[in-house]
């Protein structure tokens, strides 16, 4: 039987170019994360006036953060694939251009997801689970899938932009931090947080997905979160849309 | 669209931003089964040209067709026909033996009849010893075989191979010629850049030389000799070394009589000129020699090998004296 082409390059993406190491890495580190700022930080920051500890706050931050790992990791496939010229061989064969950008969004989503499960099994001696409805269930998934699609279409459209590695890192990297840090994953915003902050704070995607995903957790999923799973809807289609741009006009020119 | 023509360009082509021309007015007609040269200096719009054929970039100007569908047009169902080999390495980050079952899952190759192409492929391009090995951990020469060995897993009706030869060894590289010929007998049409000019005289049925951007000339590689500048060369040898004095009055001479003779090569007892009309010039070398006391121990006429043909095409076209250094 013929497997479509977009399952065929989602099966290539898993086999070809990631390592065992990298994928421990990637996901241990947000575990890891888990564990330790939870242990640390829970004695000195008590509870958050929530009635929940820090690790409690922090397990659905971490949870929505994986929107992001997920997206880290197709954007490196996709520039190992520019760097390699896999991405020129795979185009003038049996492939549109449109297949292998959904294959690499469904391998982001796909990571992303399997994040979420490794977080939850990290979280669960921790700090145990909530019993979630499966509108909840399917509000964190949604919620998360839509980011990992907001961010990857994102990477995948600056990476096709640029031909160094060095840049490529970079950039991937400051935008990770940026993002992970000025939002909600770690920490709430307070009224003691500045204005400027606050506002950045609240114009970043990763705190509608972490926000949500701390509402579904505490059974509060109000109007507010549908509101912010339409903006990043939203902003998922605009990257979306740049990244199918930005590959209708990739230079297949070297890259180092 | 004729069935016996698989790719064709009129007027085609691309320029990387407004007014700068990588390729411009390309014409050409590539057959079914046979193998096409496109030879050209670095920079020539050889590669450019294969991105134009293979619908990896969109004609800027011109017109081109892939199995009678205009190029711009061109979807999975003209890809699924052609191979291609690109000058860049390409590869996945699993073992080249899996690199190859990989690339025929992609195409869609059945799983035995890739494993057993495989087997061939590895066999035949001597890299079965590095089956187990990453592909960067190959060898120049391995990794050009690997790509190439890649690229025959699955079927197609016409191959692109843009410098599939570079870095390998005289034998391998015969030994794929070998192949490819093979292949091009039982039907496939072979596109082949190459900067090894008597690889192509010896594999391509013809041959296409670009020089900045335009196709400067098209033809079988004979035909493209016997048409370098209408010309022939002449080798004569004497018993005895010619003195200077008798070599002003042979330049004398040859340029009184004709002055498109031109010498290429000139030793103590041997000289060797380009001529238009090579029986008239050793008819005077043999009456100058005679009347100089010289005897001709041999002369020969020869056509032009192709790598002279074609420094004498881009040379012509680019202000370039033979050797390569400009014209004043």
């Amino acid at each position: 039987m013929k497997l479509p082409p977009v399952l065929r390059l989602l099966a290539r993406n898993f086999e070809s170019n990631l390592d065992v190491i990298t994928l421990i890495v990637m996901f241990g580190q947000p575990a890891f994360l888990i564990v330790v700022l939870g242990t640390m930080f829970t004695p000195i920051v008590g509870n958050l006036g929530t009635g929940e500890n820090y690790t409690s706050f922090l397990v659905p931050g971490m949870i929505a953060s994986q929107m992001i790992t997920g997206a880290v990791l197709a954007g490196r496939i996709f520039w190992l694939d520019r760097r390699w010229s896999m991405v020129e061989q795979l185009f003038s064969g049996p492939f549109r251009r449109y297949e292998y950008l959904a294959a690499l969004l469904l391998t982001t989503l796909t990571f992303a997801l399997v994040g979420v499960g490794i977080m939850a099994v990290v979280a669960l001696p921790l700090v145990g689970l909530p019993l979630l409805s499966p509108v909840e269930l399917l509000l964190i998934l949604g919620t998360i899938g839509l980011g990992a699609i907001f961010f990857g279409g994102l990477l995948i459209a600056i990476g096709s932009r640029i031909r160094s590695a060095n840049l490529y890192f970079t950039i991937q990297s400051v935008l990770q931090y940026f993002l992970v840090f000025v939002s909600t994953v770690y920490y709430p915003v307070t009224s003691k947080t500045p204005f400027a902050l606050r506002a950045i704070v609240y114009a970043n995607p990763l705190t509608y997905a972490a926000n949500t995903v701390r509402d579904a957790f505490t059974h509060h999923f109000g109007p507010g979160d549908a509101v912010a799973a339409g903006v990043l809807g939203g902003l998922s289609a605009v990257t979306f849309t740049l990244a199918v741009l930005a590959f209708r006009r990739l230079d297949f020119g070297p890259v180092q | 669209m004729s069935e016996a023509v698989v790719a064709r360009a009129s007027g085609l082509g691309f320029a990387y931003r407004p007014g700068d021309f990588a390729v411009r007015n390309l014409d050409l007609e590539l057959r079914r089964g046979e193998v096409f040269g496109l030879l050209g200096r670095n920079g020539a719009g050889k590669t450019t040209t294969v991105r134009l054929l293979t619908t990896l970039l969109p004609p800027t100007e011109g017109t081109g067709e892939l199995f009678g569908r205009d190029l711009r047009h061109c979807g999975r169902a003209e890809r699924q026909r052609i191979g291609v080999v690109l000058q860049s390495e390409s590869l996945d980050f699993v073992t080249v033996e899996r690199n190859l079952t990989l690339y025929a899952f992609l195409w869609s190759v059945p799983r035995e009849a890739a494993k057993s192409r495989a087997e061939e492929m590895l066999e035949l391009f001597e890299l079965d010893h590095v089956r187990h090995r990453k592909p960067w951990a190959l060898s120049g020469g391995e990794r050009r075989r690997f790509q190439v060995a890649r690229e025959l897993m699955h079927d197609m009706e016409l191959l692109f191979l843009d410098e599939p030869t570079v870095g390998l060894d005289a034998l391998t590289r015969k030994r794929i010629l070998a192949y490819l010929a093979r292949r091009a007998r039982a039907g496939l049409s072979i596109v082949f850049t190459t900067h090894i000019l008597h690889e192509a005289d010896e594999l391509c049925d013809r041959i296409g030389i670009l020089q900045g951007g335009r196709l400067r000339a098209t033809g079988a590689p004979a035909d493209l000799k016997r048409g370098y500048r209408g010309s022939r060369f002449v080798e004569a040898e004497f018993d005895r070394p010619v003195t200077v004095e008798e070599g002003r009055d042979l330049d004398a001479m040859l340029a009184r009589k004709n002055p498109e003779y031109t010498e290429v090569a000139r030793g103590p007892t041997r000289i060797e000129f380009r001529a238009p009309d090579a029986e008239g010039l050793v008819a005077e070398l043999a009456g100058w020699a005679s009347s100089r006391g010289l005897k001709l121990l041999r002369i020969a006429v020869r056509e032009p090998t192709l790598e002279e043909a074609f420094v004498g095409l881009v040379a012509d076209g680019a202000g370039l004296e033979d050797d390569g250094a400009e014209a004043a």
